[in-house]
Protein backbone atom coordinates (compact mmCIF):
# COMPACT_ATOMS: atom_id res chain seq x y z
CA UNK A 1 0.00 0.00 0.00
CA UNK A 2 1.91 2.73 -1.16
CA UNK A 3 1.76 6.12 0.20
CA UNK A 4 2.80 9.27 -1.65
CA UNK A 5 3.72 12.00 0.59
CA UNK A 6 4.38 15.07 -1.64
CA UNK A 7 7.35 17.36 -0.98
CA UNK A 8 6.15 21.25 -1.33
CA UNK A 9 9.24 23.35 -1.30
CA UNK A 10 8.74 26.80 -0.10
CA UNK A 11 12.60 28.14 0.20
CA UNK A 12 11.75 31.40 -0.93
CA UNK A 13 10.09 31.94 1.92
CA UNK A 14 13.16 30.53 4.40
CA UNK A 15 11.92 31.15 7.79
CA UNK A 16 14.61 30.49 10.77
CA UNK A 17 14.83 28.15 12.12
CA UNK A 18 14.12 25.12 9.52
CA UNK A 19 10.56 24.57 9.71
CA UNK A 20 8.49 21.78 8.80
CA UNK A 21 4.81 21.06 8.49
CA UNK A 22 4.10 17.45 7.97
CA UNK A 23 0.35 16.31 7.23
CA UNK A 24 0.05 12.38 8.13
CA UNK A 25 -2.73 10.64 9.91
CA UNK A 26 -1.04 7.41 10.36
CA UNK A 27 0.62 7.77 13.89
CA UNK A 28 3.54 5.67 13.16
CA UNK A 29 4.67 7.23 10.18
CA UNK A 30 3.98 10.48 11.55
CA UNK A 31 6.56 9.79 14.66
CA UNK A 32 9.20 8.31 11.82
CA UNK A 33 9.28 11.14 9.95
CA UNK A 34 8.95 14.00 12.79
CA UNK A 35 12.15 12.21 14.11
CA UNK A 36 14.11 12.01 10.50
CA UNK A 37 12.91 16.04 10.03
CA UNK A 38 13.80 16.75 14.07
CA UNK A 39 17.17 14.68 13.79
CA UNK A 40 18.07 17.16 10.69
CA UNK A 41 17.07 20.30 12.80
CA UNK A 42 13.69 21.15 11.50
CA UNK A 43 11.15 22.34 13.68
CA UNK A 44 8.49 20.29 13.26
CA UNK A 45 4.58 21.52 13.12
CA UNK A 46 2.28 17.85 13.07
CA UNK A 47 -1.60 17.51 11.20
CA UNK A 48 -3.51 14.44 11.23
CA UNK A 49 -6.05 15.61 8.38
CA UNK A 50 -6.31 18.02 5.39
CA UNK A 51 -8.47 20.27 7.40
CA UNK A 52 -6.04 20.44 10.21
CA UNK A 53 -3.17 20.71 7.85
CA UNK A 54 -4.78 23.57 6.45
CA UNK A 55 -5.21 25.28 9.52
CA UNK A 56 -1.86 25.14 10.47
CA UNK A 57 -0.88 26.46 7.12
CA UNK A 58 -2.32 29.35 7.32
CA UNK A 59 -1.88 29.90 10.73
CA UNK A 60 1.92 28.98 10.93
CA UNK A 61 3.47 29.58 7.46
CA UNK A 62 5.93 29.94 6.24
CA UNK A 63 7.27 26.82 6.36
CA UNK A 64 10.94 25.72 4.67
CA UNK A 65 9.49 21.94 3.62
CA UNK A 66 5.46 21.02 4.18
CA UNK A 67 4.73 17.09 3.41
CA UNK A 68 1.25 15.79 2.40
CA UNK A 69 0.60 12.29 2.73
CA UNK A 70 -1.30 11.39 -0.36
CA UNK A 71 -3.87 9.68 1.53
CA UNK A 72 -4.49 12.29 4.41
CA UNK A 73 -8.51 12.14 5.29
CA UNK A 74 -10.28 15.52 4.50
CA UNK A 75 -11.14 15.73 8.08
CA UNK A 76 -10.31 14.38 11.87
CA UNK A 77 -11.84 10.94 12.39
CA UNK A 78 -14.23 11.12 9.30
CA UNK A 79 -14.22 7.14 8.43
CA UNK A 80 -13.74 7.17 4.58
CA UNK A 81 -14.76 3.60 3.40
CA UNK A 82 -13.23 3.91 -0.27
CA UNK A 83 -9.99 4.95 -0.82
CA UNK A 84 -9.64 7.12 -2.82
CA UNK A 85 -11.37 9.98 -1.18
CA UNK A 86 -8.66 10.60 1.24
CA UNK A 87 -6.41 10.19 -1.76
CA UNK A 88 -7.95 13.15 -3.41
CA UNK A 89 -7.92 15.13 0.18
CA UNK A 90 -4.35 14.82 0.18
CA UNK A 91 -3.68 16.05 -3.67
CA UNK A 92 -6.75 18.64 -2.55
CA UNK A 93 -4.56 20.20 0.27
CA UNK A 94 -1.52 20.13 -2.09
CA UNK A 95 -3.38 22.18 -4.54
CA UNK A 96 -4.46 24.83 -2.04
CA UNK A 97 -1.20 25.35 -0.36
CA UNK A 98 0.16 25.42 -3.93
CA UNK A 99 -2.56 28.16 -4.78
CA UNK A 100 -1.51 30.23 -1.81
CA UNK A 101 1.89 30.36 -2.46
CA UNK A 102 2.72 30.39 -6.09
CA UNK A 103 6.40 30.35 -5.82
CA UNK A 104 6.47 26.07 -5.40
CA UNK A 105 6.92 24.61 -8.73
CA UNK A 106 7.15 20.93 -7.78
CA UNK A 107 3.90 19.64 -7.22
CA UNK A 108 2.77 18.51 -10.04
CA UNK A 109 6.10 15.90 -10.04
CA UNK A 110 5.76 15.05 -6.47
CA UNK A 111 2.25 13.24 -7.40
CA UNK A 112 3.67 11.52 -10.04
CA UNK A 113 4.66 8.38 -8.12
CA UNK A 114 7.27 7.75 -11.36
CA UNK A 115 8.98 11.12 -10.94
CA UNK A 116 9.22 10.75 -6.84
CA UNK A 117 12.78 10.28 -6.36
CA UNK A 118 13.29 13.41 -8.67
CA UNK A 119 11.31 15.75 -6.44
CA UNK A 120 13.35 18.74 -5.41
CA UNK A 121 14.35 19.09 -1.66
CA UNK A 122 16.72 19.90 0.98
CA UNK A 123 19.64 18.36 0.42
CA UNK A 124 20.13 17.53 3.98
CA UNK A 125 16.67 15.57 3.47
CA UNK A 126 17.54 13.81 0.91
CA UNK A 127 17.65 10.01 2.28
CA UNK A 128 14.00 10.64 3.70
CA UNK A 129 11.45 8.29 1.58
CA UNK A 130 8.94 10.26 -0.35
CA UNK A 131 7.20 6.71 -1.16
CA UNK A 132 6.28 4.78 1.70
CA UNK A 133 5.36 1.48 1.99
CA UNK A 134 2.73 1.34 4.75
CA UNK A 135 1.78 -2.53 4.80
CA UNK A 136 5.49 -3.12 5.27
CA UNK A 137 6.41 -0.06 7.08
CA UNK A 138 7.68 -0.78 10.61
CA UNK A 139 8.57 2.17 12.87
CA UNK A 140 10.92 0.52 15.05
CA UNK A 141 13.03 -1.17 12.60
CA UNK A 142 13.46 1.79 10.85
CA UNK A 143 14.10 3.57 13.71
CA UNK A 144 16.69 1.19 14.67
CA UNK A 145 18.10 1.30 11.24
CA UNK A 146 18.86 5.15 11.32
CA UNK A 147 20.54 4.37 14.78
CA UNK A 148 22.84 1.66 13.35
CA UNK A 149 23.36 3.46 10.57
CA UNK A 150 24.50 6.35 12.54
CA UNK A 151 26.53 3.98 14.29
CA UNK A 152 28.67 2.58 12.02
CA UNK A 153 29.01 6.15 10.28
CA UNK A 154 30.55 7.04 13.32
CA UNK A 155 33.05 4.19 14.16
CA UNK A 156 36.68 4.97 14.00
CA UNK A 157 39.28 3.66 11.94
CA UNK A 158 40.82 2.32 14.98
CA UNK A 159 37.57 0.69 16.03
CA UNK A 160 36.44 -0.42 12.76
CA UNK A 161 40.52 -2.27 12.60
CA UNK A 162 39.68 -3.67 16.08
CA UNK A 163 36.21 -5.26 14.71
CA UNK A 164 37.99 -6.54 11.42
CA UNK A 165 40.99 -8.26 13.52
CA UNK A 166 38.28 -9.77 16.07
CA UNK A 167 36.54 -11.26 13.15
CA UNK A 168 39.33 -12.71 11.63
CA UNK A 169 40.65 -14.44 14.90
CA UNK A 170 36.99 -15.51 15.61
CA UNK A 171 36.77 -17.33 12.26
CA UNK A 172 40.30 -18.96 12.52
CA UNK A 173 39.25 -20.25 16.33
CA UNK A 174 36.43 -22.38 14.00
CA UNK A 175 38.83 -24.33 11.87
CA UNK A 176 37.05 -26.75 9.68
CA UNK A 177 33.29 -25.45 10.84
CA UNK A 178 34.26 -22.20 9.16
CA UNK A 179 33.63 -23.57 5.88
CA UNK A 180 35.57 -21.10 3.71
CA UNK A 181 34.47 -18.48 5.57
CA UNK A 182 35.89 -15.40 6.37
CA UNK A 183 36.08 -12.42 8.96
CA UNK A 184 34.28 -10.30 6.76
CA UNK A 185 31.18 -12.90 6.59
CA UNK A 186 31.43 -12.68 10.09
CA UNK A 187 31.20 -8.95 10.69
CA UNK A 188 28.59 -8.85 7.61
CA UNK A 189 26.28 -11.53 9.17
CA UNK A 190 26.72 -9.72 12.85
CA UNK A 191 25.29 -6.37 10.92
CA UNK A 192 22.80 -8.13 9.31
CA UNK A 193 21.38 -10.01 12.40
CA UNK A 194 21.04 -6.17 14.35
CA UNK A 195 19.11 -4.94 11.17
CA UNK A 196 16.87 -7.67 12.09
CA UNK A 197 16.72 -7.51 15.86
CA UNK A 198 14.68 -4.49 16.40
CA UNK A 199 11.81 -6.64 16.72
CA UNK A 200 11.35 -10.57 18.59
CA UNK A 201 13.18 -11.92 15.61
CA UNK A 202 14.08 -15.81 15.71
CA UNK A 203 17.79 -14.43 13.97
CA UNK A 204 18.13 -10.71 15.09
CA UNK A 205 20.34 -9.57 18.00
CA UNK A 206 19.13 -6.96 19.64
CA UNK A 207 21.58 -3.89 20.21
CA UNK A 208 21.08 -2.58 23.08
CA UNK A 209 21.79 1.16 23.08
CA UNK A 210 23.72 0.95 26.99
CA UNK A 211 26.69 -1.05 24.66
CA UNK A 212 28.57 0.43 22.30
CA UNK A 213 28.29 -0.57 19.02
CA UNK A 214 31.66 -2.27 18.59
CA UNK A 215 30.68 -4.51 22.15
CA UNK A 216 27.92 -5.36 20.56
CA UNK A 217 29.26 -6.65 17.29
CA UNK A 218 31.61 -8.47 18.79
CA UNK A 219 28.86 -10.04 20.97
CA UNK A 220 26.81 -10.52 17.73
CA UNK A 221 30.26 -12.04 16.25
CA UNK A 222 30.85 -14.42 19.55
CA UNK A 223 27.23 -15.71 19.30
CA UNK A 224 27.44 -16.34 15.67
CA UNK A 225 30.30 -17.92 15.53
CA UNK A 226 29.51 -20.57 18.11
CA UNK A 227 26.30 -20.83 16.37
CA UNK A 228 28.35 -22.19 13.32
CA UNK A 229 30.48 -24.44 15.61
CA UNK A 230 27.32 -26.09 16.70
CA UNK A 231 26.25 -26.17 12.63
CA UNK A 232 28.81 -27.49 11.86
CA UNK A 233 29.62 -30.28 14.42
CA UNK A 234 25.61 -31.74 13.69
CA UNK A 235 26.70 -31.96 10.04
CA UNK A 236 30.30 -32.71 10.32
CA UNK A 237 31.24 -35.67 7.95
CA UNK A 238 33.71 -37.73 10.02
CA UNK A 239 36.73 -39.18 7.88
CA UNK A 240 36.26 -43.56 8.23
CA UNK A 241 39.56 -43.04 10.63
CA UNK A 242 37.71 -41.42 13.32
CA UNK A 243 35.06 -44.17 14.25
CA UNK A 244 36.84 -46.88 15.95
CA UNK A 245 35.85 -50.46 15.22
CA UNK A 246 36.13 -52.74 17.90
CA UNK A 247 36.95 -56.29 18.42
CA UNK A 248 35.61 -59.47 20.26
CA UNK A 249 37.54 -58.60 22.99
CA UNK A 250 35.81 -54.96 23.34
CA UNK A 251 39.34 -53.26 22.04
CA UNK A 252 38.20 -50.27 20.00
CA UNK A 253 41.39 -50.56 16.56
CA UNK A 254 40.96 -47.70 14.18
CA UNK A 255 40.03 -49.00 10.20
CA UNK A 256 43.54 -47.49 9.38
CA UNK A 257 45.37 -49.36 11.76
CA UNK A 258 47.02 -51.27 8.85
CA UNK A 259 47.67 -48.79 6.82
CA UNK A 260 50.71 -45.90 6.89
CA UNK A 261 49.06 -43.68 9.50
CA UNK A 262 47.70 -44.93 12.95
CA UNK A 263 46.05 -41.53 13.84
CA UNK A 264 42.29 -41.20 13.62
CA UNK A 265 42.07 -38.27 11.38
CA UNK A 266 45.39 -37.69 11.08
CA UNK A 267 45.29 -35.30 8.55
CA UNK A 268 42.87 -32.60 10.75
CA UNK A 269 44.98 -33.30 14.22
CA UNK A 270 47.97 -32.46 11.75
CA UNK A 271 46.66 -29.34 10.74
CA UNK A 272 45.18 -28.16 14.27
CA UNK A 273 48.84 -29.06 15.66
CA UNK A 274 50.38 -27.40 12.77
CA UNK A 275 48.64 -23.99 13.49
CA UNK A 276 49.29 -24.46 16.95
CA UNK A 277 52.93 -24.82 16.66
CA UNK A 278 53.09 -22.24 13.96
CA UNK A 279 51.56 -19.74 16.78
CA UNK A 280 54.34 -21.19 19.38
CA UNK A 281 57.18 -20.82 17.11
CA UNK A 282 56.55 -17.13 16.18
CA UNK A 283 57.40 -16.33 19.84
CA UNK A 284 60.09 -19.38 20.86
CA UNK A 285 62.63 -16.22 21.93
CA UNK A 286 59.95 -14.45 23.67
CA UNK A 287 59.00 -17.03 27.28
CA UNK A 288 56.69 -14.55 28.61
CA UNK A 289 54.70 -14.71 25.41
CA UNK A 290 54.96 -18.32 25.05
CA UNK A 291 53.50 -19.02 28.76
CA UNK A 292 50.69 -16.93 28.53
CA UNK A 293 49.53 -18.45 24.97
CA UNK A 294 50.28 -21.70 26.70
CA UNK A 295 47.63 -20.94 29.48
CA UNK A 296 45.42 -19.64 26.77
CA UNK A 297 45.85 -22.82 25.27
CA UNK A 298 45.13 -24.70 28.14
CA UNK A 299 41.63 -22.33 29.05
CA UNK A 300 43.63 -20.74 32.02
CA UNK A 301 42.03 -17.49 33.01
CA UNK A 302 43.79 -13.89 32.87
CA UNK A 303 44.36 -14.36 36.78
CA UNK A 304 45.66 -17.92 36.59
CA UNK A 305 48.45 -16.93 34.40
CA UNK A 306 49.17 -14.38 36.28
CA UNK A 307 49.64 -16.31 39.30
CA UNK A 308 50.79 -19.61 37.63
CA UNK A 309 53.74 -17.13 35.69
CA UNK A 310 54.51 -14.56 37.59
CA UNK A 311 53.12 -11.94 35.27
CA UNK A 312 51.33 -9.91 36.85
CA UNK A 313 53.15 -6.45 35.83
CA UNK A 314 53.86 -7.93 32.66
CA UNK A 315 50.56 -9.29 31.48
CA UNK A 316 49.35 -6.45 29.40
CA UNK A 317 52.51 -6.07 28.10
CA UNK A 318 52.87 -9.50 26.59
CA UNK A 319 49.16 -9.62 25.60
CA UNK A 320 50.38 -6.37 23.13
CA UNK A 321 53.18 -8.17 21.78
CA UNK A 322 51.22 -11.54 20.64
CA UNK A 323 48.85 -9.23 19.33
CA UNK A 324 51.40 -7.24 17.42
CA UNK A 325 53.36 -10.12 16.34
CA UNK A 326 50.40 -12.10 15.07
CA UNK A 327 48.64 -9.31 13.18
CA UNK A 328 52.23 -8.35 11.29
CA UNK A 329 51.72 -12.97 9.97
CA UNK A 330 47.83 -12.37 9.41
CA UNK A 331 47.26 -8.78 8.34
CA UNK A 332 49.82 -8.35 5.64
CA UNK A 333 47.37 -9.74 2.90
CA UNK A 334 44.82 -6.87 3.83
CA UNK A 335 44.64 -3.26 2.46
CA UNK B 1 38.47 -43.43 20.81
CA UNK B 2 41.36 -41.75 22.26
CA UNK B 3 41.95 -40.23 19.45
CA UNK B 4 38.87 -38.76 18.48
CA UNK B 5 39.51 -37.41 22.48
CA UNK B 6 42.88 -36.34 21.03
CA UNK B 7 40.96 -34.34 18.75
CA UNK B 8 38.28 -33.05 20.64
CA UNK B 9 41.06 -31.35 22.60
CA UNK B 10 43.09 -29.90 19.80
CA UNK B 11 40.04 -28.12 18.04
CA UNK B 12 39.47 -26.90 22.05
CA UNK B 13 42.73 -25.52 22.39
CA UNK B 14 43.07 -23.70 18.99
CA UNK B 15 39.35 -22.55 19.66
CA UNK B 16 40.39 -21.03 23.22
CA UNK B 17 43.45 -19.57 21.72
CA UNK B 18 41.74 -17.59 18.71
CA UNK B 19 39.13 -16.73 21.44
CA UNK B 20 41.07 -14.99 23.49
CA UNK B 21 42.93 -13.27 20.87
CA UNK B 22 39.44 -11.97 19.37
CA UNK B 23 38.59 -11.09 22.77
CA UNK B 24 42.29 -9.07 23.53
CA UNK B 25 42.04 -7.23 20.51
CA UNK B 26 39.04 -5.47 21.63
CA UNK B 27 41.76 -4.20 24.55
CA UNK B 28 44.25 -3.14 22.12
CA UNK B 29 44.31 1.27 22.35
CA UNK B 30 43.48 3.38 19.40
CA UNK B 31 47.51 3.94 18.32
CA UNK B 32 48.23 0.57 18.91
CA UNK B 33 46.26 -1.03 16.55
CA UNK B 34 46.81 1.48 14.06
CA UNK B 35 50.52 0.73 14.26
CA UNK B 36 50.41 -2.66 14.29
CA UNK B 37 48.45 -2.41 10.60
CA UNK B 38 50.73 -0.15 9.68
CA UNK B 39 53.65 -2.54 10.20
CA UNK B 40 51.94 -5.65 9.02
CA UNK B 41 52.48 -3.63 5.49
CA UNK B 42 48.72 -2.43 5.27
CA UNK B 43 46.79 1.23 5.15
CA UNK B 44 44.99 1.39 8.16
CA UNK B 45 42.76 4.00 6.71
CA UNK B 46 42.05 1.76 3.36
CA UNK B 47 41.41 -1.67 5.66
CA UNK B 48 39.35 0.82 8.30
CA UNK B 49 36.80 1.93 5.51
CA UNK B 50 36.52 -1.35 3.74
CA UNK B 51 35.31 -2.79 6.75
CA UNK B 52 33.18 0.12 7.33
CA UNK B 53 31.69 -1.03 3.50
CA UNK B 54 31.17 -4.45 4.63
CA UNK B 55 28.65 -3.04 7.31
CA UNK B 56 27.19 -0.47 4.93
CA UNK B 57 27.02 -3.33 2.31
CA UNK B 58 24.68 -5.52 4.90
CA UNK B 59 22.82 -2.81 5.33
CA UNK B 60 21.94 -2.35 1.91
CA UNK B 61 21.48 -6.23 0.97
CA UNK B 62 18.92 -6.06 3.71
CA UNK B 63 17.17 -2.83 2.14
CA UNK B 64 17.21 -4.16 -1.08
CA UNK B 65 15.35 -7.23 -0.69
CA UNK B 66 12.76 -5.17 1.37
CA UNK B 67 12.52 -2.52 -1.30
CA UNK B 68 12.25 -5.10 -4.19
CA UNK B 69 9.17 -6.86 -2.09
CA UNK B 70 7.78 -3.51 -1.55
CA UNK B 71 7.38 -2.70 -5.41
CA UNK B 72 5.69 -6.18 -6.03
CA UNK B 73 3.21 -5.76 -3.65
CA UNK B 74 4.62 -8.12 -1.05
CA UNK B 75 4.12 -7.73 2.34
CA UNK B 76 6.91 -9.40 4.71
CA UNK B 77 7.47 -8.90 8.50
CA UNK B 78 10.49 -7.91 9.23
CA UNK B 79 10.74 -10.02 12.50
CA UNK B 80 10.29 -13.19 10.46
CA UNK B 81 13.49 -13.58 8.57
CA UNK B 82 15.18 -17.25 9.18
CA UNK B 83 18.42 -18.67 8.77
CA UNK B 84 18.24 -21.45 6.36
CA UNK B 85 20.97 -23.38 4.71
CA UNK B 86 21.77 -21.21 1.47
CA UNK B 87 20.28 -17.60 3.54
CA UNK B 88 17.81 -16.17 4.90
CA UNK B 89 14.18 -16.99 4.38
CA UNK B 90 10.53 -15.31 4.79
CA UNK B 91 7.19 -15.57 2.78
CA UNK B 92 4.58 -12.82 1.80
CA UNK B 93 1.87 -12.49 4.47
CA UNK B 94 -0.30 -11.86 2.22
CA UNK B 95 0.23 -14.52 -0.44
CA UNK B 96 2.59 -16.77 1.37
CA UNK B 97 5.02 -17.05 -1.46
CA UNK B 98 8.75 -17.24 -0.48
CA UNK B 99 11.61 -15.18 -0.96
CA UNK B 100 15.44 -16.02 0.01
CA UNK B 101 18.96 -13.80 0.10
CA UNK B 102 22.47 -14.51 0.59
CA UNK B 103 23.83 -12.46 3.03
CA UNK B 104 26.98 -12.70 1.66
CA UNK B 105 26.50 -11.60 -2.30
CA UNK B 106 22.69 -9.56 -1.36
CA UNK B 107 21.30 -12.49 -3.82
CA UNK B 108 17.98 -12.65 -3.83
CA UNK B 109 15.72 -15.88 -4.81
CA UNK B 110 11.82 -17.29 -4.40
CA UNK B 111 8.92 -17.36 -6.13
CA UNK B 112 7.43 -13.70 -4.25
CA UNK B 113 10.37 -12.51 -7.12
CA UNK B 114 8.86 -13.63 -9.88
CA UNK B 115 6.03 -10.65 -10.02
CA UNK B 116 3.25 -8.53 -8.31
CA UNK B 117 1.74 -10.12 -5.24
CA UNK B 118 -1.46 -11.73 -6.45
CA UNK B 119 -3.52 -10.75 -3.14
CA UNK B 120 -2.69 -7.14 -3.66
CA UNK B 121 -4.90 -5.96 -6.37
CA UNK B 122 -5.79 -2.54 -4.08
CA UNK B 123 -2.00 -2.02 -3.50
CA UNK B 124 -2.29 -2.12 -7.84
CA UNK B 125 -5.11 -0.32 -8.50
CA UNK B 126 -3.71 3.14 -6.14
CA UNK B 127 -0.53 2.49 -8.14
CA UNK B 128 -2.25 2.62 -11.22
CA UNK B 129 -4.13 6.09 -10.54
CA UNK B 130 -1.90 7.91 -8.97
CA UNK B 131 0.68 7.95 -11.47
CA UNK B 132 -1.97 9.40 -13.39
Amino acid sequence: MARLLSFIDTRPQFASPKSALLVENNESLLTFLRTSLKNEGYAVRTAASRDEGLRAYRDFSPFNVVLIDYCVPPSNGARIAHWALPQTSGTALAMEIREMNPSQKMIIAAFDYQNAGQVPRPPELMNIPLLIDSRNFQLPRLLEKIEVERAIEALTPSDLLRLQRSADYRVQSLGRAACGRTGEDLLSEAQLRTLMGAGATREGRHWNKQVDFVWHLTGAMRSISSCWKRQFKDIEPYLISEFPIHDAEGQGHSPLDNVASGDAAADQLLIEKDEEDRVLATFKDDPEATQVLQGWLDGLTKDEIMSEYGLRKQYAAVVRRILKLLGRRNGGSRG
Amino acid sequence: MKNMADKKNRDERLERLMDRLAESVLGLSDEAILAETSEAGADPQRVAERTRLILRQASKALDNVHKHLSDLGHTVNSNDWYRGHSGYHNTCATCGSFVSFAAATGEMRGEALDGPCPESDRYAYRRREASR
